[in-house]
């Protein structure tokens, strides 16, 4: 029985709170979050119990195996610190930290403490980008030689807006786009060169758009949009090989969509997509976390992956300041596995 | 009124000699070809006259000229045309290099004869109603656009850059970059692009593309021109373009008006059924012609897409952006 302490009841924390709540082999042992009235509903509907920070979640339990933790990104380094010193395993929202120092400084330190640093790269347990991987892996559309992804929706709403704020969340880029990064590179492998564009510096508007062009070492061309200025939240891509072409839209690929006549909170004559799956990507990707724990095994996201994912976003922000490439050095050293 | 073509190397000739052949009061009145065979099949096709040299062909009595020559021959035969007298539409590329497009834009003006580049596109509904909607201000201020023109590899003298120029960045990136610089008013000022030779295997040519802009009124773009359409795919390829305003975002798919056939001779494909923007482009030339005033897309047009595809080229060979000094014309 693993005993799971999940620190941060937002957006995250709930989903991930809810998963942990439904296996067998966890033992939900608390939820820590500052604000009282969203925590402590949360624990009650999940029968654990509610803290309002974390050394109390701490001091209260007698028993923590993995601390999870759901918080805004600044927050990650000072609550994963807290928690491997500790001697608990840790699971951490992506992206790692804001900046490489920081993303170094946690890995080396869970590692020096012995125990385990998974992070959510989560697209990576989504069936659809599972599937494409495979059929790219088998061989079905040739050698890719073409990539087109988008991923966005409306400006993220969050406690204190803190998405809004780019020295908490990195933006766009290092927030949401980071996804695409990480599944490009599990994909084609490291990336050679990063150019970018993004409405940083350009308006004031409360929206983000960017465009980001990868090349990889094998060759791939890739380009990554990423967008807070779209209405209703959606994913594609589009993978172009020598033999075929694999295509993903997430608003196609939506078996369930309704629309309803009356207006029920704002909702009216929307229509509402969904993708219903018998686990989500959440689920599945905390308990092959928990399974990498039990046996001992690699996770399929290394620490050494979330960093490297942070060093393209970096790149890209690096470059929309620039207005020059920037090209990457494959550090074999950067990263690691703890 | 009558009207030549000058080759039928472009596969475009056929659609814009079957526009000839369904407008009123126009004539296809000859064709030249420098590979005879292909030449007389078409004469015999549209019904009209072969010429087996342009000069006689420029030496009838025609009034304009369809050049869809090879792009490298596009100079050579625009500045013939021009010397007679004839009004010229050529297909695009304008030419492979800068100084071939103004060389053909000063000898048009010279002899005082309409130069008009084929952008097609400009003409495509879907494209005109995107532009009234974006001049109508609802986006707010544009911010950004992105572009797809993929396609499918031609082969033939398209894959031979002594002719074509280049591969898929000259023959790709001029539609868009056209459509991009009409609906903004603006000019290219930098571009970045990344140039892969990945797709085809026989012969090595740049088949994908990624080609970042920044505009002289500050709105940034990418471009995805490559021919990264596989021979099964259900269409020959897309035009497509994504606006993002301060105040809303525009989605556009000039050939999303389709049919989806599923058939057990050709599998998948797509039955486009939307307005036809060649018959469109070849009556507003020749509307053009008959008013002898300014075309609505001129040779400048041409070049200024040119030279972003030149300079594509450029930026992938040095790794840097490259700014575009705007060529005399
Ligand atoms: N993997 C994904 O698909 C995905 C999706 C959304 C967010 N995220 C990531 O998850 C993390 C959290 O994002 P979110 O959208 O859930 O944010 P959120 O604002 O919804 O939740 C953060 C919560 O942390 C609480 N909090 C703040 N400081 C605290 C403290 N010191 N102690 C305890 N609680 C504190 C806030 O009250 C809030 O409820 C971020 O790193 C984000 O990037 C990942």
């Amino acid at each position: 029985m693993h005993h799971v302490l999940v620190v941060g009841a937002g957006t995250m924390g709930s989903v991930h709170a809810r998963s942990f709540a439904r296996m067998e082999n966890v033992k939900l042992a608390g939820i820590v979050d500052i604000r009282a009235n969203i925590v402590g509903p949360l624990a009650e509907s999940l029968q654990t119990q509610a803290f309002a920070s974390y050394e109390e979640a701490m001091a209260a339990l007698e028993r923590v195996d993995i601390v999870d933790i759901c918080l805004p990104t600044d927050l990650h380094k000072t609550y994963v610190l807290k928690a491997a010193a500790a001697g608990k395993h840790v699971i951490c929202e992506k992206p790692l930290a804001g900046n490489l120092a920081d993303a170094q400084e946690m890995i080396d330190f869970c590692r020096e403490r012995n125990v385990k640093l998974f992070v959510g790269h989560v697209l990576r347990f989504f069936p659809e980008y599972v599937q494409a991987k495979r059929l790219v892996d088998s061989g079905a559309i040739g050698e890719v030689a073409m990539v087109n992804t988008f991923r966005g929706g409306i400006f993220p709403t969050a406690w204190k807006d803190w998405y809004a704020d780019v020295k908490i969340s990195g933006g766009l880029i290092l927030d949401m786009i980071i996804h695409d990064f990480d599944f490009l590179r599990w994909c084609f492998g490291e990336v050679e060169r990063v150019y970018a564009k993004s409405m940083i510096g350009r308006t004031f508007a409360r929206m983000e758009y960017a465009l980001v062009s990868l090349r990889f070492a094998n060759g791939v061309i890739a380009h990554i949009e990423g967008s807070w200025a779209h209405q209703g939240f959606s994913m594609k891509f589009e993978l172009a090989g020598k033999k075929g072409v694999i295509d993903y839209d997430s608003r196609a690929a939506s078996p369930v969509v309704s629309t309803l006549r009356k207006q029920e909170a704002g909702q009216g004559g929307v229509a509402v997509p969904e993708s219903p799956l018998r686990e989500s990507p959440y689920f599945l990707e905390l308990q092959h976390f928990l399974a990498a724990i039990e046996r001992e095994t690699e996770p399929l996201v290394t620490p050494e992956d979330a960093y490297k994912a942070m060093e393209i976003a970096l790149a890209a922000l690096k470059s929309i300041e620039t207005g020059k490439p920037v090209s990457l050095a494959h550090s074999a050293g950067k990263g690691g596995d703890c | 009124m009558k009207v030549g073509i000058i080759s039928f190397a472009h596969m475009h000739a056929h659609s814009y000699a079957q526009a000839i052949q369904e407008l009123e009061g126009v004539e296809l009145a000859g064709i030249y070809d420098d590979d005879p065979e292909r030449g007389q099949k078409a004469a015999a096709r549209y019904q009209t006259t072969f010429y087996s040299s342009y000069q006689e062909l420029l030496a009838s009595e025609i009034d304009a000229v369809i050049v869809t020559s090879e792009n490298a021959s596009h100079r050579e035969h625009v500045v013939a045309c021009a010397a007679a007298g004839k009004h010229v539409l050529c297909e695009k590329p304008l030419a492979t290099t800068a100084e071939d497009a103004e060389a053909m834009i000063q000898a048009c003006r010279e002899h005082q004869v309409i130069l008009q580049t084929a952008f097609p596109v400009r003409y495509n509904t879907a494209i005109l109603r995107a532009k009234a909607y974006m001049e109508e201000g609802k986006l707010g201020r544009i911010i950004a656009m992105k572009g797809t023109n993929r396609g499918k590899n031609p082969g033939g003298w398209f894959v031979d850059p002594q002719k074509s120029g280049g591969g898929a960045v000259i023959d790709h990136t001029v539609h868009v970059v056209d459509i991009m610089r009409w609906f903004l008013g603006a000019e290219v000022a930098e571009v970045y692009a990344e140039v892969g030779y990945q797709l085809a295997s026989e012969i090595p040519i740049d088949d994908c593309g990624l080609i970042t802009m920044e505009f002289n009124n500050g709105v940034f773009a990418t471009l995805d021109c490559s021919w990264s359409r596989n021979q099964s795919y259900p269409t020959w390829g897309d035009v497509t373009l994504e606006i993002v305003g301060t105040d809303g975002t525009l989605k556009i798919d000039a050939f999303a008006q389709k049919l989806d056939v599923y058939s057990n001779d050709s599998g998948h494909i797509y039955a486009y059924w939307g307005d036809d923007m060649d018959q469109q482009l070849v009556h507003d030339f020749l509307d053009s012609v008959r008013k002898n005033e300014q075309p609505k897309i001129t040779g400048e047009d041409g070049l200024r897409a040119l030279e972003v595809a030149l300079a594509a080229y450029q930026s992938a060979r040095e790794l840097e952006p490259v700014r575009i000094e705007k060529s005399q014309a």
